[in-house]
């Protein structure tokens, strides 16, 4: 008796690979850069655990003063903490610059930190003219 | 003149890279991505206005406006309004349900008060549909 092989039929059936290869690269690329991006955004710390205003500008800030739980205050992520005389010529600057609107200044304060330290950059900034504060919150 | 071409395409035909160990390098590095990328958590804004203390005391037209102490008291952070003592943010917000709206809140902030406490003052007033709400920091 003799039996039909089907060996033959088999190897005609090929995956096509390229388009998932393709895919899986881009998805890499993507995890990679949002990781890095993450990273670098945002000083880590943990913010008032609040819902907010829901403010849709909240994307639209200039300058943003990070006050950690030490109160060590911090402008930009990988800089050392700055002094209060530090931040008010920084301030100064951006009152003077015409750049960007430096109302929209955002601060995030650690929930743990002293308002000390709060206290002491809203009357410095209460000093430049700022009338009103944006204080940032985690959405819990 | 004829090229003969279907031997050299059954050769080329065979000479397939295999792709196999690529993929899986390929796939261990997207789920290790995948796993280790942190997301980042949403945030949002509370925006009282801001005043600071001139002189001994806030003039009298900004009296008008119900004034929360936020201060510590033996080391616990209290909110005080009037006579009432609120320890927490519930009691608070019973207080507020209470208070007439128009005036607007002053929130005056002692220093050495944790922030957290501080903003969750201000995200009561808003919850209870204060509209103005300012921040006073203490001297």
């Amino acid at each position: 008796m003799r039996f039909k092989s089907k060996k033959s039929q088999d190897t005609g059936l090929i995956v096509e690979m390229t388009p998932m290869i393709d895919i899986v690269f881009l998805l890499i690329i993507f995890f990679m850069v949002a990781a890095q991006f993450a990273q670098q955004a945002r000083l880590e710390m943990k913010l008032p655990q609040e819902r907010g205003e829901s403010a849709k500008d909240s994307q639209n800030t200039g300058l943003v003063i990070n006050i950690r739980n030490d109160g060590a205050i911090i402008l930009d992520v990988d800089s050392p903490p700055i002094t209060i005389d530090a931040l008010d010529e920084r301030v100064q600057m951006a009152v003077t610059s015409d750049s960007a609107p430096w109302e929209s200044l955002l601060i995030r304060a650690d929930q743990n930190a002293s308002t000390t330290t709060l206290n002491e950059v809203l009357r410095l900034l209460n000093k430049h003219g700022l009338s009103a504060t944006r204080i940032a919150t985690e959405v819990p | 003149m004829r090229f003969s071409s279907s031997q050299k395409k059954h050769k080329l035909n065979r000479a397939a890279v295999n792709l196999s160990s690529m993929i899986d390098v390929t796939f261990l590095l997207l789920v290790y991505f995948i796993v280790t990328t942190v997301l980042a958590t949403p945030e949002d804004l509370l925006t009282p206005a801001l005043k600071v203390e001139e002189g001994t005391s806030l003039s009298v037209e900004e009296l008008d406006p119900q004034i929360i102490e936020i201060r510590l008291q033996e080391g616990t952070p209290l909110y005080v309004i009037g006579s009432h003592l609120c320890p927490d943010r519930e009691s608070l917000a019973q207080v507020l349900a209470t208070l007439p709206i128009e005036p607007g809140l002053i929130l005056r902030v002692s220093n050495e008060v944790p922030v957290g406490f501080a903003v969750a003052a201000i995200q009561v007033a808003r919850d209870a549909n204060f509209e103005k709400v300012t921040y006073v920091p203490a001297k």
